[in-house]
């Protein structure tokens, strides 16, 4: 509004009113539109957490034995490779994002001269794979979300300190200049009235 | 006979969980230098994973049989994991079956080791025992490669190859 001028009519009065009623119901919106935002990335994080205590906890399990990994007689990367992550779309928070569904793998199949040892590993590598593949997705999803969370934060800040303000502003100052613009009318009119009545007493 | 003397004289003994005193490359530059191309021949496809070469003949029956049998009951164990029971053993330790992956093999490979000092019984320097040790050999050097460190690594190479390469 700073260096924008005002008209100083009903017309425009009537306007910035209606500017001022809109943004007033949109800022509570807006607000628990922040709200909800915030508290579903809180959701999302500690999902994250939970996921990563347990890949961390998969690895301990996995400590004492994943010496067997360097058997020099397997190669275990041959045997299990992600071919994709299937995911679909979801709308968390009013927000369009990429829900996990599941890996799909490409697994070696496993012959009967293989060692015992693969079996196990290919179960843990899948587990993992998995649990890293929905962090993944739920990574992207806070992105996402975190995006939408500035834009709402910089509409909540826009109708604030601008448009709510500004709107206020303008609608008392057209009020003064209109009544301002009476008075002067009504005084003109007087003036001239008293003018008249002279000029005929006169 | 003076050949097969000459070579197991001059290998070194092997005890099951101790580092391998000598590399494969190196029993078999020995056994090429000191056998006949005839014993080198039939020692080539002498291999601990595999019964058979893939003419399909075997290096020595009595290793080919517990080769068989322990493939048989890996093939047992695998099926009974799948239809949620207990398997049923006929040449393994039961031990193996609530082990850890590397107890595991570690067991099954104990196991491969006491076999063979059956077969090699009463055999003094004869083609058997140069079959044996080869596969004693390979037993120590695939046990050797065990490693915490490497296993932790190839396991992050695969779940994790993108955190691998930044590193």
């Amino acid at each position: 509004m700073a260096g924008a001028k005002i008209k100083y009519t009903k017309t425009e009065r009537a306007r910035q009113k209606k500017i001022l009623k809109v943004s007033l119901r949109m800022l509570p919106l807006f607000e628990a539109m922040e709200k909800s935002l915030m508290s579903t990335i809180n959701t999302i994080a500690e999902r994250i957490e939970e996921i990563r205590q347990v890949i961390e906890k998969n690895k301990q399990a996995a400590e004492p034995w994943v010496a067997v990994m360097s058997d020099s007689h397997v190669d275990i990367k041959t045997f299990i490779s992600v071919n994709k992550i299937i995911t679909k779309h979801i709308d968390v928070a009013g927000v369009r994002v990429e829900q996990y569904e599941s890996v799909d793998f490409n697994v070696m199949p496993i012959e009967d001269n293989t060692p015992l040892w693969v079996d196990d590993a290919i179960v843990l590598m899948q587990e993992q794979l998995q649990l890293l593949a929905e962090i993944e997705c739920l990574d992207e999803q806070i992105r996402l979300l975190e995006d939408e969370l500035l834009d709402v934060r910089a509409r909540i800040k826009l109708f604030e300190n601008r448009r709510i303000p500004n709107a206020k502003t303008a609608i008392r100052k057209i009020g003064q200049k209109l009544q301002d613009d009476e008075r002067l009318t009504i005084a003109t009119a007087k003036v001239v009235k008293m003018t008249q009545k002279e000029e005929v007493m006169v | 006979m003076s050949n097969l003397v000459y070579l197991m004289c001059s290998l070194p003994s092997l005890k099951f969980g101790e580092v391998p005193p000598i590399t494969m490359d190196e029993f078999t530059n020995d056994a090429k230098d000191q056998l006949s191309a005839k014993h080198f021949k039939l020692l080539e496809p002498v291999d601990i994973y595999q019964a058979a070469d893939s003419d399909g003949k075997l290096g020595l029956k009595s290793i080919g049989t517990m080769l068989d049998e322990l493939q048989d009951d890996i093939t047992e164990i695998r099926s009974a994991k799948t239809q949620n029971r207990a398997p049923n053993l006929t040449r393994l330790p039961h031990a193996v079956i609530n082990a850890n992956p590397l107890e595991r093999e570690k067991l099954i490979m104990q196991w491969q080791w006491q076999e063979l000092d059956t077969i090699q019984a009463g055999e003094v320097f004869t083609f058997t025992e140069v079959m044996v040790y080869k596969l004693r050999l390979q037993i120590l050097s695939r046990l050797h490669s065990f490693n915490q460190e490497h296993g932790s690594q190839v396991l992050a190479s695969v779940v994790n190859p993108s955190k691998e390469k930044e590193e």
